[in-house]
């Protein structure tokens, strides 16, 4: 039954080339829009290297203090990191690094400027970098606050170290590094790990940072399995709510979030305790519904011609017994064939789209890719939007009258 | 005429709706776009009200943003603030320079609000030294700028913008009267604040902004407050300097101030960055609007030509009784117009009640309307386009054929 469908829907795909044509633009255009968000979401949110461990690993990118009054949000300071994050109870490994900061080299008298973070030695146990030279720094060079650096190969190359740097001096921001390592590029959009430059975190010009609550650090902490981050967020909670605060008059809460990249980006308040994961995620599926209600109208309307000029073989067709069920299934498939060969043909236009985008250098560093899971995104895709647009065409035809519409005559 | 058409639709009432939710949500689609443009573009030949050319501005990291009450040594740094101004100002390549908080096309704002009247008016501000009206071409339309003399003011010397004068102080002349400023925490004191003089503009975003209040406070750099959080540099090199001097100066600051960090930016590079960053989003929905149409378009032309189609007996019959061909095309194109035009009046009922409702902030009422006029000229255009091809087809079937058609 289904061959002879898939056959028929062949046959008619074949039939008017004008039409079919115009719903396969459609409708791979639509899949190409959808999957290209979604290979941006993936490349911002899926654990791909360095982030190996991304699914037992949290992170504090931001805190707060509330007062009545007045409420003072910045990224978290070193102290707040060193006195309340260390050895929560279930983490594996715990790592503190600044934010990044752009700095300056002018070498031979042109102007390169770097995304500089400066890390801990834990940082590069947790994240896992692709080295094509020499090897991370260490907790002893952080001790000993060495001018050590690991850089990528596009720092390398901009900043004209040849094929080796391993052991190079760089002036960066006025200070003088040695090169120990060189790491593939990261993508810009990754905020853990993205930088083109790391140093040891003692490296800083002046050592203010260690005073400060509120500042510009930033916190990673491996679990050893997802069951332990709950208990450490409420630890790190209660930890915080016993903190002393220096200025009790005006502040009197403190708030550090540790939360997955995804959460994160979700939560649009500090005070409330839910992350709003689950907003986002209704809003990114509304949008993607939203985006397809005028393509979904477009092929509907096609699909709809369509069927009226079949009416004669649809009046055949009932007047030998079809039912309206077995007519409405047959055109389902029908235009589910449609919409999967829209499908294949949109997943080979989003890699050529994405290829141009990642090229286009509007977003540095990003290396948009289609992987299996944005195929079955794809296809799922496709499914529903296929489903969607023949339901309402499909029962229009299985209500015509097999009378009129063996004369032809449908309205 | 149009009766007819309407009965005619009326007729095929149901394929019709679904034609006439297309358009709709055409409409939408294409004045989402339009509105967003046209914005921008409104904005874009509106005055800047200050000039970048040779502008560079320099970012001095001096790691203040300690806790409150956690300042190292003020001081020092003041005194470290002066030792590199004048280090700045003895290169030949250096013609002005200035220390302010916030710059043209930089990331942060200065926000503040002043009761007038029982209104709530709003402002940006940016605190900045004398040299400020050199660096960024500023041109006064009343007043005076700031100058050495207001250091023995008992008041602080303000300059607004026009349209912030004109909120406060409505027709009367701004100059030499008090700005009001907001009510101070208990325990503050306040310095009055005195309009010196009026400039034309300033939009501190640069030319894709909207204009908006704006005031400028002189600030002295002996002040501890002030100097701390000047964070600053902007300077106005000679034309023509490269960035070799970047780095001559770079280097020349690091001496002078070892512990804080820098960063040297053209004005021109961040302007650059601003526009990008702004228009990205409205390329790329400029782009996906765009397939959309084409989308649309080639979705009604199949519509249409599948419904001549089957309309051919109709329309031989039509042409039997006399239509000529023009005829027949007029009403295979107004068919279509009309749903266009009942699509476009529904969308723009609906878009209507955005600024009544309040949902759109900053879009004037100039633009909204003209933004509805060019989206529903570009909807009656794709409409129309849409219909020419198959109302080709409707007459090229001769009508004697068209009367025994299957």
């Amino acid at each position: 039954m289904l061959k002879n469908y898939l056959k028929i829907a062949f046959k008619v795909l074949l039939r008017r080339k004008f039409f079919t044509f115009v719903s396969l633009f459609g409708i791979s255009f639509t899949l190409v829009v959808l999957m290209v968000a979604t290979a941006m979401l993936d490349h911002l949110f899926a654990p791909l290297p360095p982030e190996v461990n991304q699914d037992r690993t949290v992170s504090i990118t931001r805190a707060s203090m509330f007062g009545d009054r007045s409420s003072w949000s910045a990224s978290a300071g070193y102290r707040l990191l060193d006195q309340y994050v260390r050895n929560l109870p279930g983490a594996e490994r715990t790592s503190f690094f600044k934010s990044p900061d752009q700095v300056y080299s002018y070498p031979n008298g042109n102007k390169v400027r770097v995304f500089l973070k400066r890390t801990d030695g834990e940082f590069w146990r947790i994240l896992r970098f692709d080295f094509i030279e020499g090897a991370p720094y260490t907790a002893d060079d952080l001790e000993s606050a060495r001018l050590v650096a690991v850089i990528t190969r596009t720092t390398r190359e901009r900043l004209r170290l040849g094929q080796t740097a391993m052991g190079r001096t760089i002036e960066v921001d006025g200070q003088r590094f040695r090169v120990v390592g060189v790491v593939e590029d990261v993508p810009r959009l990754r905020v853990i790990p993205f930088a083109e430059m790391w140093a040891p975190y003692t490296t800083v010009k002046s050592d203010s940072y260690k005073a400060e609550l509120l500042g510009e650090f930033n916190a990673i902490v491996l679990a050893r399995d997802r069951a332990a981050i709950p208990g450490m967020q409420e630890e790190l909670k209660s930890r915080l709510a016993r903190a002393e605060l220096p200025d009790p008059k005006s502040y009197k809460k403190l708030v550090a979030p540790l939360e997955s990249t995804f959460d994160a980006m979700a939560r649009t308040d500090l005070r409330t305790e839910d992350s709003h994961s689950e907003r986002l995620w209704l809003m990114m599926a509304g949008g993607a519904l939203l985006f397809m209600l005028l393509p979904t109208v477009n092929l509907i309307n096609l699909n709809v011609s369509r069927i009226m000029e079949r009416a004669s073989e649809i009046g055949v067709r009932k007047a030998f017994g079809a039912s309206s069920r077995t007519l409405v299934g047959q055109f389902i498939v029908e235009n589910l064939v449609l919409t999967m060969v829209g499908g294949v043909v949109g997943f080979a236009a989003s890699i050529l789209v994405l290829r141009a985008i990642s090229a286009s250098g509007v977003v540095p560093y990003a290396d948009f890719r289609l992987n299996y899971r944005i195929f079955l995104y794809g296809i799922a895709l496709a499914v529903f939007f296929g489903v969607f647009s023949g339901v309402y065409p499909a029962w229009r035809m299985s209500r015509l009258n097999p009378v009129q519409a063996l004369k032809g005559a449908a309205r | 005429m149009i009766r007819h058409y309407l009965k005619l639709i009326w007729n095929r009432r149901r394929s019709n709706l679904l034609i006439t939710i297309e358009i709709f949500f055409s409409f939408l689609v294409v004045f989402g776009v339009v509105a967003m443009a046209a914005y921008y573009g409104n904005n874009y030949r509106r005055p800047l009200g200050f000039t970048i050319d040779d502008v560079w501005v320099v970012n001095i990291d001096a790691k203040l943003q300690g806790l409150p009450g956690n300042q190292p040594n003020p001081q020092g740094i003041i005194e470290t603030g002066r030792q590199l101004r004048l280090a700045v100002v003895e290169f030949p390549e250096v013609r002005a320079l200035a220390s302010c908080f916030t710059v043209p096309y930089g990331n942060s704002r200065w926000m503040s609000t002043s009761k007038v009247g029982g209104r709530e008016i709003a402002y940006s501000m940016d605190g900045v030294t004398d040299g400020f009206a050199e660096v960024f071409g500023l041109t006064l339309v009343q007043g005076r700028w700031f100058n050495r003399d207001d250091d023995a003011a008992g008041w602080d010397p303000v300059v607004v913008n026009e349209h912030l004068a004109a909120d406060v102080f409505d027709t009367v002349n701004p100059v030499g009267r008090t700005f009001p400023q907001d009510k101070p925490s208990p325990g503050e004191k306040q310095k009055e604040w005195r309009v010196v003089g009026v400039i034309r503009e300033f939009r501190q975003d640069g030319e894709l902004a909207l204009p908006e209040n704006y005031l400028m406070i002189r600030v002295r750099l002996d002040d501890v407050e002030s100097a701390l959080s000047l964070g600053r540099l902007p300077i106005k090199v000679r034309p023509g300097t490269t960035a070799a001097f970047e780095e001559r100066l770079v280097k020349r600051m690091q001496e002078v101030a070892r512990d804080w960090s820098f960063e040297v930016e053209p004005a021109i590079d961040m302007r650059e960055q601003k526009l990008r960053d702004t228009l990205t989003p409205l390329i790329a929905a400029g782009v996906i609007a765009g397939f959309l149409m084409l989308m649309v378009a080639l979705g009604l032309t199949g519509v249409v030509w599948q419904s001549v189609t089957q309309r051919t007996r109709e329309i031989g019959l039509r042409r039997a009784k006399g239509a000529t061909i023009p005829d027949i095309r007029t009403q295979v194109m107004g068919e279509l117009a009309v749903m266009a035009t009942i699509a476009v009046l529904l969308g723009a009922a609906i878009v209507v009640q955005f600024p009544l409702l309040k949902l759109v902030g900053n879009v004037t009422a100039g633009v909204y309307a003209a933004s509805l006029v060019i989206s529903s000229l570009s909807i009656y255009l794709l409409t129309l386009a849409s219909a020419w091809y198959p109302s080709r087809m409707a007459t090229s079937v001769p009508p004697a054929e068209a009367l025994h058609y299957e």
